[in-house]
């Protein structure tokens, strides 16, 4: 299925985001400005799982 | 697989072997199931008592055994904390970032609880159904909401952004500084209401402004079944000179089907959505196309106020028809077709307003509006309909009254009273329209 894109590549990506994210609100301490735009980060990257990772559910 | 990728907004799941799909959504219906168990006190209590747990669920025929849920009890939870959602909740209330409500139509309105991500997830969902209709990073998009407490074009705001689109929003504007200010800025598409789209494009006229001259080319039709139905979907199209296409979503559900460029049904999300057909009368679930049946769905990313096999109501029934998008999800053949609780009796027929509309808008020599009452006189169902007849066709009134007559009892076994009323004085609507009023006492 759809084996023009490479989407264990693509899935590794998107989880070095959300281990970026981690690392980052562990830097950013109690910064809110930090804590409350790393919301809106993993919400996106959410939805780059939903539409990538979620196909090795099944591959 | 994965052919002309520039027609789809995500190749990978919308061309996905349906087998596959298949697979994903009971992956993806253990995954919600498993969150809505350990996390929302109403679900966990709903499934102990059926004797469920979330390693249940294995095959495609264990969801079936899963309890549905209802608006009924969607009401319910209102009643216990946390204030103002209930214990259907399933994250801490801090996390909620928005509020929308359900119109009422049906009841007491029912409160939604969106997380930031599930707001995006909204966005999401709306993102394959504008990219679907033909959507791009080009359009100037009109919006011609209230932006108030329903959902309505809320998301759809969002995810033509997301596409790149130019959003204009129409909020207080009036109609008539709406489709001058749409005129002004040459917008190319824009979403609302099938009553009000067509209510608009008579503004428009009215201020001296063909609609066909604004140069819209794309026109989302959301909250009314009427851009399924042939004749309110052509009245749209001739008025505007754009195409017109549906979708389907609710409030406490999601934007879960629509139309692509193909104009061929309705496709519904499967990635995202786990939609099943169930039979009124035998509760057994519908595979087969063709057959009418109540609508159980499922979203499987919905996680502040989870949707877990949601008893709609709505009455839909499969395509036996594929569509030449490509797209292997699913089809709905002629969307939402009328609501499990909205198909009546009258006089021992079973009654689908939107038969009644099909017909009435096949009219052209009537106007956009009209509006359907049943009353009960002594043991007798009386059914009166109220129509408009445009401006200049006054004298052919005996004939159109006798041709709507033969064509609405074609069409619904019923007789009616017509009574013809001075043009533009029925309510109009910009929301959804209320046009059936069944005052028969229950």
């Amino acid at each position: 299925m759809a084996i023009k894109y490479n989407i264990d590549e693509i899935d590794a990506k998107i989880q070095e985001i959300k281990e970026a994210a981690k690392e980052i609100e562990k830097l950013g301490g109690d910064i809110e400005a930090v804590k409350k735009n790393l919301v809106r980060l993993r919400a996106s990257t959410k939805m780059l799982e939903l539409n990538i990772s979620d196909v090795k559910l099944v591959m | 697989m994965a052919k002309n990728a520039s027609i789809y907004w995500n190749p990978i799941m919308e061309t996905m072997p349906r087998e596959k799909l298949r697979e994903l959504q009971v992956k993806k219906f253990k995954r919600i199931f498993e969150w809505a168990y350990n996390n929302s006190p109403f679900y966990k209590k709903l499934y102990k008592d059926a004797g469920m747990e979330p390693g249940d669920i294995k095959t495609y025929d264990d969801i079936k055994k899963v309890p549905k849920t209802d608006k009924g009890m969607l009401r319910d939870v209102q009643t216990r904390p946390p204030f103002p959602y209930g214990d259907m909740l399933a994250v801490p209330l801090q996390d909620v970032t928005e509020f929308r409500q359900t119109s009422g139509t049906t009841g007491t309105p029912v409160y939604q609880a969106d997380t930031w991500q599930d707001w995006e997830w909204w966005a999401e969902c709306w993102a394959y159904i504008l990219y679907a209709q033909g959507y791009r990073d080009t359009d100037r998009m009109f919006i011609p909401f209230g932006y108030n407490i329903f959902v309505a074009f809320w998301a759809a705001h969002y995810a033509a952004e997301k596409l790149g689109c130019e959003v204009v929003p129409g909020g207080v504007l009036d109609t008539e500084a709406r489709i001058m200010k749409m005129q002004e800025l040459k917008c190319t598409a824009f979403g609302a209401t099938p009553t009000y789209v067509l209510g608009m494009a008579d503004t428009a006229r009215k201020i001296g402004i063909d609609p066909r001259s604004i140069g819209i080319q794309r026109i989302t039709c959301a909250g009314e079944p009427g851009a399924s139905i042939p004749t309110t979907k052509k009245r749209i199209e001739d008025a505007w000179g754009a195409k017109v296409y549906d979708h389907i979503g609710a409030t406490e559900i999601g934007a879960w089907s629509y139309m692509c460029t193909a104009q061929k049904g309705l496709h519904v999300n499967d990635a995202f959505f786990l939609i099943e057909i169930e039979d009124v009368d035998t509760g057994e679930i519908i595979e087969e196309p063709m057959k009418n049946g109540k609508m159980v769905i499922t979203a499987f990313d919905r996680m502040a106020k989870p949707c877990i096999r949601f008893d709609s109501k709505d009455v839909i029934r499969w395509a036996d028809y594929d569509c030449e998008c490509g797209r292997t999800f699913r089809i709905i053949d002629g969307g939402v077709v009328g609501r499990a609780d909205d198909i009546t009796k009258v006089k021992g027929v079973l009654l689908a307003p939107t038969a009644i509309e099909e017909v009435v808008r096949s009219f052209s020599e009537l106007s956009d509006e009209y509006e359907v009452i049943v009353t009960k006189k002594g043991d007798i169902d009386d059914i009166m309909l109220k129509i408009e007849i445009k401006p200049g066709f006054e004298k052919q009134e005996a004939e159109i009254l006798n041709r709507l007559k033969d064509e609405l009892r074609v069409k619904t076994n019923l007789g009616y009273k017509i009574e013809v009323h001075p043009y533009e004085s029925l309510p109009r609507y910009a929301l959804k329209a209320k046009r059936f009023k069944d005052m028969r006492p229950h």
